[in-house]
């Protein structure tokens, strides 16, 4: 206990204020300048003037004839796909060569049916 | 499964075989020892009369017997074997952190083998590096050592580490440093505990920095400000590091209302390349301008990130992610352990390190939790505050802890890409804050 009393406290606590401040100043200006930053370099998305006329329509009339039938999926497809990519991400699916050329399979030599063999050796 | 019992096995019939070598080479010390006067009066007799090959037989024998590890063993060496066993099986078995915790504890072992001399720690006596000793006979860990020493080790760690870590996530949410900034609060809270306990300034800061959970700034600093206690320091941020799924779920869960561990956080926008590569260069300059005692660090962390993210360099890039930091982290983990030598170890000082290093990543992941809570007060969009927690810099094991916590409540939460913000946002802080520690204390 009077080891403790004995401590210079006001200096440790000096110190950690100073710290914590310092780290906290420092890095709150990093997200300043970084904020600052991002918006000046950040890619921006463009939207072509015809394509935004277009989209604007869209949303301002929602009641023009747009077939959204188009772009349905049926109840299988839907499930299909959601299969591949549940398989894909957890990775069961065997990974398959994309080349479809057939291999030419190589045989190990046998006289039985060799025609040098059986022109060389005629019956006698 | 079965080969790891095997290697425990050897490493047990190794320890037993050394204990009872030891007690037969103390019995059989003491009669050698007597008989060695009688030894040295008939020697010198025989030199007298004429040269007798018993005498130099058994001085021989009595100088060998002396000269073996086994014969100089005492219980501290045993304790440190014994602990470096159990660290290997930690590493082997339970694999904790075990990349850095294998080297370490061999380290330990190898340091505790006595008349070895592989490690000297008088040639780094009072905290300088003692060339003329070189001269007389160093051992290879002293010459390894120097990396530490000098600083050397830690920064090629963080050049690795620079080129592993994609500040994507940060530079799309500058928020997150905040939260980087707001785990180093266990450092500085652990620094206090470390004086009431006792401890001096400097290496109460050095013990405070376990709580920044990053092992080359602890380490970093370590070696500037207290390298008597570096092998404590060590084992216990990387053993703790390697804890962290266990020591802050309920932290994290203690702290927050499942309401709060609910919220879904909006898609992070995407990063430009331009971005990634002058971040790196900004950093650094700004940071180092700012605290030129963290340039060392920081710069080293930012050259490798520049590294990956210019995509001009593939091939050094990919050589300091792998080669480069697998030889350092070797390096640096033997010499580490080397460091836990009994008389250095075997104290009560390390059982306090080793209590207040917890206390620090607590105080780490509850700044970070809290820090987020008190942002949602006055932000528009909502911050999970599980990925506050992942501000101790811990890469990548906190923010995974944050995606796994959060996945408890919601499993269709998805925090793991906003954790990363505040996990690397962390290490920047961390460097800061060792940076202000030598600043203020070296």
């Amino acid at each position: 206990m009077m080891n403790i009393l004995a401590i210079n406290w006001a200096n440790a606590l000096d110190i950690v204020g100073f710290g914590i401040s310092m780290v906290f100043i420092l890095l709150i200006l990093l997200v300043i300048v970084l904020s600052l930053f991002s918006k000046a370099i950040a890619p921006k998305v463009r939207i072509p003037k015809k394509n935004q006329v277009a989209a604007e329509a869209t949303t301002t009339a929602p009641d023009n004839n747009i077939e959204y039938e188009e772009g349905h999926l049926s109840a299988n497809d839907s499930a299909a796909i959601a299969m591949a990519l549940h398989l894909y991400y957890a990775e069961v699916h065997d990974e398959e060569s994309a080349i479809i050329t057939i291999k030419t399979v190589e045989r190990r030599y046998s006289p039985w049916s060799s025609k040098i063999y059986g022109l060389n050796n005629l019956v006698k | 499964m079965m080969k790891t019992k095997k290697y425990i096995f050897i490493l047990i019939a190794f320890l037993f075989s050394a204990v009872s070598m030891f007690v037969s080479a103390q019995t059989s010390t003491t009669p050698l020892s007597t008989s060695g006067d009688t030894v040295q009066t008939t020697s010198i007799t025989q030199a007298e009369n004429a040269k007798s090959g018993t005498a130099f037989i058994e001085e021989s024998l009595v100088n060998f017997v002396e000269g073996m590890g086994f014969a100089n063993l005492n219980w501290q060496t045993i304790v440190m074997i014994f602990i470096s066993c159990v660290l290997l099986y930690l590493a082997i078995v339970k694999q904790f952190e075990p990349l850095l915790l294998l080297p370490i504890a061999f380290g330990m072992l190898l340091t505790n083998l006595p008349l070895a001399g592989l490690y000297n720690p008088e040639l780094f006596a009072d905290g300088h590096v003692h060339w003329d000793m070189f001269a007389n006979g160093a051992g290879l860990l002293d010459y390894l050592y120097l990396g530490v020493k000098l600083g050397i080790y830690p920064c090629l760690i963080f050049i690795g580490v620079g080129a592993m870590t994609d500040f994507g996530p940060m530079l799309a949410n500058p928020k997150s440093l905040l939260l980087g900034a707001a785990a180093q609060f266990g450092i500085f809270a652990t620094y206090l505990g470390a004086i009431a306990l006792g401890f001096l300034p400097k290496e109460a800061a050095s013990i405070g920095i376990i709580g920044g959970a990053d092992g080359p700034t602890a380490i970093y600093l370590t070696t500037r400000l207290a390298p008597d206690l570096l092998g404590p320091i060590a084992v216990a941020a990387y053993s703790y590091m390697a804890l962290v799924p266990v020591i802050q779920p309920p932290i994290m869960r203690a702290l927050t209302t499942k309401k709060e561990r609910a919220i879904k956080m909006k898609q992070l926008r995407i990063v430009s390349k331009k971005e990634k590569i002058i971040f790196p260069i900004f950093a650094t300059a700004f940071v180092s301008l700012l605290l030129p005692p963290a340039a060392p660090l920081i710069g080293c962390l930012m050259v490798g990130n520049l590294m990956k993210e210019s995509g001009v360099v593939e091939r050094l890039s990919k050589t300091v992610q792998n080669e480069l930091m697998n030889i350092t982290t070797i390096f640096l983990g033997i010499t580490v352990g080397a460091t836990a030598t009994a008389d250095a170890f075997l104290n009560i000082k390390t059982l306090e390190i080793l209590t207040i290093g917890i206390i620090a990543f607590s105080f780490g992941t509850s700044g970070g939790v809290l820090l987020a809570k008190f942002m949602n007060l006055f932000t528009k969009e909502k911050v999970n505050p599980l990925i506050g927690s992942a501000g101790v810099s811990a890469v990548p094991m906190a923010a995974r802890v944050s995606q796994v916590v959060g996945q408890e409540t919601d499993p269709g939460n998805f925090l793991l890409m906003h954790a990363m913000g505040p996990n690397v946002a962390g290490v920047i802080g961390s460097a800061v804050a060792a940076g202000l520690m030598l600043t203020m204390l070296s």
